[in-house]
């Protein structure tokens, strides 16, 4: 680490506005900026690619004063004096897939999640690939658990009853001229780095499998090991398994504070009461910073960087089997993404995106029509048939990187009881499995300091889940209603989503009782209508199984009423 | 000189009043309707109501209703409250009254469904 | 014949099917109705204003009595209608159609010869029209709104915006202002209102409810529940003028921004789609490209009235029933560029085209319009229209069977406009 090289740069871009120092093993930037992108610019001056040697943010700047953190409405005493083994923060992948390897144990797990549903932030809004890791060289932690995670979803998601397919991936050269460098490149990716199943074909070979991928592409860097996968689906899915086999989650629920006691957290203050964990995991995603800090042990920022996905319609998804993209050489040298692709979601839509801004806000979600232009803009080279007039919705996720863009997977480095999962950004969905495991194993070393926790003999990683009649058989349809009536009720006319699929989803292990806690576990209003018909029905369905008026139904927060109440006010005098 | 649009069908013809002769004469009208809709634009305007009615069956909320005949316009609210204040008890079926001559405005509420007829 | 098999499946239980099941089984077929709501009447159910039935019933009617009359003729005639049956593919096999559909009672197949789509159209969303900016509760389509307001007796709003001029939009502007929310303002993006000219009098004028044309909503507010708008003025290409936009605070936005013809499974038979209509491309039988396929009502092009779907849907009944396995000797309909749509887009000449009711759009407001029929460039009807309004759908009835037209005839449409165009307004 050469301080006084990163000074001079800073000094020469900055004018000695900024300084970095070396503190406790970190790059620590101060000083002050008006704009947020200088900030960033300068840290990630200071930063090295990967290295474990963190810069630690402390600009003050002036434009990026953040909102404070949204917190949930509820305040009650839920969770006061619970003593779980585990506390786990952050309701995402990582969080849901942590707790989901930790009921291997016999241990007491407790997942807290601010929001009112798991995968709320960036494990719900992504695009759900399952990278093959092409892009990434040996070195990384992202590189570490790449190819372990990718091998695992065949079994994790026939385990956890999500649907997962390879589909491949293909990254699209229009210059002929480069075949020979990307022949190279290609070589030393799957010999060198271990991306085994990198290979290198031709324009016609491409257009032979994806006839609608543009003509003017040369030749292509195939991945077959790539694979789709509903990301939220996902990380319900881990988090159902998990509390199937005795964790509990508890939504709606913030950490506020912590105590410390000589470098142990010894309770954790939320929204719901104090909690008394012997361990904690960071796996807060953007805020994973902030509950370093709380836990005395920051060593690391994030700089949220947000992307804008656009859905397209089922029928645009005809023009796509698989992971496509363009590569534009002189552009995309120094982006820290692909730049985005096409793809056929798990659920058979077209997705664009994404997209890749700079944000100094954590939770700022709102679309922008700048976002889709550029997606669009950029992948109709991929594909030529994609328009924007089949788009049905879009969405923005915020990612939550460190400057060196790489994860942070270790132990507290000042706190003893502490293991941060942090950093965690694409392709954070295709490492959740193989870091659950290795997180899971860091915390059972842990805690087996004091007492080793016993295998828990009742684990069953299977996840029953709710059935998806669509996919089925008129034979098995049929049997299933003759079970249950309900399944024979379609209420989501686009996705063919039955009442009794809805019902299901409502006496899952976890309960969402909102529309779009429902949406987002058996899809009505994901299709092309988005829930112009069903969300009436949806609402009515919650309702009664809540038993509650349909203006106590909420669309997903608290504050997010749906309906004020009858038209006709309160009681009045009667006829007939 | 004044101007309207016919509401009585879908055509939406554009009326011309001129009052200046002391007799009304309409222009723009297609029919004989749009001629007696200008007259009663002018000197009494009068519209007719379709909304709900609470019921006292859960899997029917409400129940559509609407005006045996037009009210004056400047009425509408003071009917809809009579409206609002009413709970149907009993399956009325569609043209059944449920407020007799509201107001005193020489027009019933009815029911505009069999709704409450074809529920079990 | 099993007790499965019909001559004439309609899908859909709204006035354009329930219309079609009627009529085919008048000409003497073995109906079969499917629906997949609970209850007949599709969306006639919650458009509880009037106005309906006027060219039908002669009387002014709410969609429920509208609808529950055309229900009344399927039950005189014993018509079989299974209600929450979904239809969840179709399969043609020798020229006959094997339709599969759950139901609370599991999963059954039908066959049929002819199968009548009768599907209606769904309404565009936010996110088709490219509102950016948060995902609030309280976003709406019209007809969801009017779902909540009429159907569960539930208030969507106490505050609200309508984008959007189109009929529904302005239904509900009143429907809202009569429980007693605040309707802000209609906005519409075009420089004409979508709607129909009764319809701004009645539901926006006569409750002082303003109208804006040229603007549109860009950006929605709100984290939880919606708490603002974006409002901006629209240039002539209806793309949003930098600098204009400004904020109107309202819980509730409501979209009325158009209606698209619902051909999944049209789309599934392989049927051809018009690109202007978003429907079937159909002859005057209304048969689709797909022999044995016919389509009707606002699955076939969005109508503005209940009683031209019904009337629409009544022939395709009538020809489903007749339907017999013939040749096809087609004919093009062509239609200049002032016309936004025609339909039927074309005949079939090995049937009677003797009565033929053809319906059109014009693509702007034109005055003193000219319609003529021209066959191989030479003049053989036509007609004079005071004025011509893209909301406001035109009929005409004509006797092609007299004009002796071969498969390789140039039949064409034009308008000749004397007052030129005109924006309205």
């Amino acid at each position: 680490m050469d301080l006084r090289r990163i000074n001079r740069k800073l000094k020469k871009q900055f004018g000695g506005r900024v300084s970095a120092a070396l503190q406790d093993g970190c790059v620590v930037v101060s000083g002050a900026l008006e704009r947020w992108t200088d900030v960033v610019a300068a840290c990630q001056t200071a930063a090295k690619k990967y290295s474990r040697t963190h810069v630690v943010n402390d600009i003050v700047c002036a434009e990026a004063v953040d909102a404070p953190m949204r917190l949930p409405a509820v305040n009650d005493d839920a969770l006061e004096g619970a003593s779980p083994d585990v506390l786990i923060i952050g309701g995402g992948i990582s969080g849901a897939s942590i707790a989901r390897e930790l009921t291997r144990w016999k241990l007491d797990i407790l997942l807290v999640e601010k929001e009112p549903d798991v995968a709320m932030q960036a494990s719900g809004r992504n695009d759900g690939e399952v990278h093959p890791g092409v892009d990434l060289g040996k070195g990384s932690l992202k590189h570490k658990y790449i190819r372990r995670g990718n091998h695992m979803f065949d079994k994790v998601c026939e385990d956890l009853n999500v649907e997962f397919r390879r589909v491949g991936q293909y990254v699209c050269f229009q210059d002929g001229w480069l075949r020979p460098v990307v022949y190279l490149y290609c070589l030393w990716r799957k010999y060198h780095d271990g991306i085994e199943d990198t290979e290198l074909i031709g324009g016609e070979e491409l257009r032979r499998r994806e006839p609608y991928l543009d003509p003017g592409t040369k030749f292509a860097i195939s991945n077959p090991s790539t694979g789709v996968v509903c990301p939220y689906g996902l990380t319900i899915a881990y988090a159902e398994n998990a509390v199937e086999n005795g964790a509990k989650v508890s939504l709606n629920t913030a950490v506020l504070g912590m105590e410390l006691q000589d470098s142990k957290i010894v309770s954790v203050c939320t929204n719901r009461g104090t909690v008394f964990p012997r361990l904690v995991i960071n796996a807060a995603g953007v805020f994973s910073e902030e509950i370093a800090k709380m836990a005395g042990d920051r060593f690391f920022s994030i700089h949220p960087r947000r992307g804008t996905n656009s859905i397209l319609d089922k029928k645009a998804g005809a023009y796509l089997h698989s992971v496509a993209s363009v590569i534009n050489v002189k552009t995309q040298l120094r982006a820290h993404t692909k730049g985005g692709g096409v793809m056929r979601t798990a659920h058979g839509n077209l997705l664009a995106g994404p997209d890749a801004v700079e944000t100094f806000e954590k939770e700022n979600t709102e679309t922008r029509p700048e976002s889709i232009r550029v997606v669009f803009d950029k992948q109709k080279k991929t594909l030529t048939a994609l328009s924007e007039r089949d788009i049905i919705t879009y969405f923005t996720g915020v990612r939550a990187p460190t400057f060196e863009e790489d994860f942070i997977i270790e132990q507290g480095r000042r706190t003893k009881n502490l293991i941060h999962c942090a950093g965690i950004q694409s392709p954070g969905l295709t490492t959740a499995p193989a870091v659950a495991l290795d997180v899971a194993g860091m915390a059972v070393g842990l805690l087996s300091k004091e007492q080793a926790p016993e295998p828990n003999p009742q684990f069953n990683p299977v996840r029953r889940g709710v059935p998806t009649l669509r996919k089925m058989s008129d034979g098995e349809r049929g049997a299933l209603i003759r079970e249950n009536p309900d399944y024979g009720v379609i209420v989501c006319r686009c996705e063919e989503v039955s009442k009794g699929e809805i019902l299901d989803a409502l006496r899952a292990p976890i309960c969402v009782p909102t529309v779009d806690g429902v949406k987002k576990r058996v899809r009505p209003g994901m299709g092309r209508c988005q829930g112009g018909f069903c969300s009436p029905l949806v609402t009515k369905i919650i309702a009664d199984f809540l038993g509650v008026p349909v203006s106590d139904v909420r669309k997903s927060s608290a504050a997010s009423v749906i309906t004020y109440g009858q038209t006709k006010g309160g009681e009045g005098g009667s006829a007939r | 000189m004044k101007e309207t649009v016919c509401i009585v069908c879908p055509r939406g013809c554009k009326l011309r009043i001129d009052e200046s002769g002391g007799d009304l004469a309409v222009t723009g009208n297609a029919c004989r309707r749009g001629r007696d809709f200008a007259v009663s634009e002018l000197k009494d305007p009068r519209r007719t109501i379709c909304t709900t009615v609470r019921t006292a069956f859960p899997e029917v909320p409400v129940l559509p209703v609407r005006l045996s005949a037009e009210i004056p316009k400047a009425r509408i609210f003071d009917v809809m409250r009579e409206i609002n204040a009413v709970t149907v008890e009993s399956r009325v079926g569609r043209g059944d009254i449920i407020i007799k001559d509201v107001l005193s405005l020489g027009a019933d509420v009815i029911a505009s469904s069999n709704l409450l007829k074809e529920i079990q | 014949m099993n007790e499965n098999t019909y001559d004439v499946i309609v899908i859909g239980g709204g006035p354009a099917g329930l219309a079609a099941a009627v009529s085919a089984r008048d000409a003497g077929a073995g109906v079969l109705l499917i629906e997949r709501e609970a209850r007949l009447g599709g969306i006639l159910k919650q458009c509880i204003h009037d106005g309906f039935g006027l060219l039908r019933f002669g009387e002014k009617l709410s969609g429920p009595e509208y609808a529950e009359r055309e229900i009344d003729e399927l039950r005189k005639r014993n018509i079989p209608a299974k209600t929450l049956t979904f239809v969840t593919k179709i399969e043609k096999e020798r020229g006959r159609f094997r339709v599969h559909a759950v139901s609370r009672d599991g999963v059954a197949v039908y066959e049929t010869a002819a199968l009548v789509l009768a599907t209606g159209c769904r309404e565009r969303t936010a996110k088709q029209v490219f509102i950016h900016g948060t995902r609030p509760s309280g976003i709406f389509t019209a007809g969801t709104a009017q779902h909540f307001t009429n159907l569960l007796g539930e208030l969507p709003a106490k505050k609200c915006v309508i984008l959007g001029s189109g009929d529904i939009g302005l239904i509900m502007a009143r429907r809202l202002t009569l429980e007693g929310a605040q309707v802000l303002g209609v906005y519409e993006a075009k420089p004409t209102p979508s709607g129909l000219t009764r319809n701004l009098h009645q539901c926006l004028y006569d409750y002082d409810i303003p109208l804006y044309l040229s603007h549109t909503v860009t950006r929605v507010f709100g984290a939880d529940r919606l708490e603002g708008v974006e409002i901006a003025e629209v240039d002539e290409n209806m793309r949003p003028v930098e600098g204009t936009g400004r904020r109107v605070d309202c819980d509730a936005l409501i979209l009325s921004v158009g209606l698209i013809p619902e051909n999944e499974l049209a789309e599934g038979l392989g049927v051809e789609i018009d690109p202007k209509t978003k429907g079937p491309v159909c002859d005057g039988q209304c048969m689709t490209s797909v022999d044995g396929v016919f389509s009707c009502g606002n699955a076939l092009h969005v109508n503005d009235l209940a009683d031209y779907v019904s009337e629409n849907a009544a022939a395709a009944g009538k020809a489903a029933a007749e339907y017999r396995r013939i040749g096809r000797k087609p004919a093009r309909l062509n239609a200049s560029e002032e016309f936004l749509y025609l339909v039927p887009q074309r005949l079939d000449l090995n049937r009677s085209n003797a009565g033929t009711t053809v319906y059109f759009r014009s693509r702007c407001d034109y005055n003193n319009a000219r319609l003529v029929l021209s066959v191989d460039g030479k003049e053989v009807f036509s007609k004079r229209y005071a004025f011509l309004r893209p909301p406001e759908m035109e009929r005409l009835e004509l006797n092609f069977d007299a004009l002796g037209l071969t498969e390789r005839s140039d039949v064409r449409f034009t308008l000749e406009l004397q007052g030129g165009k005109e924006r309205a307004q």
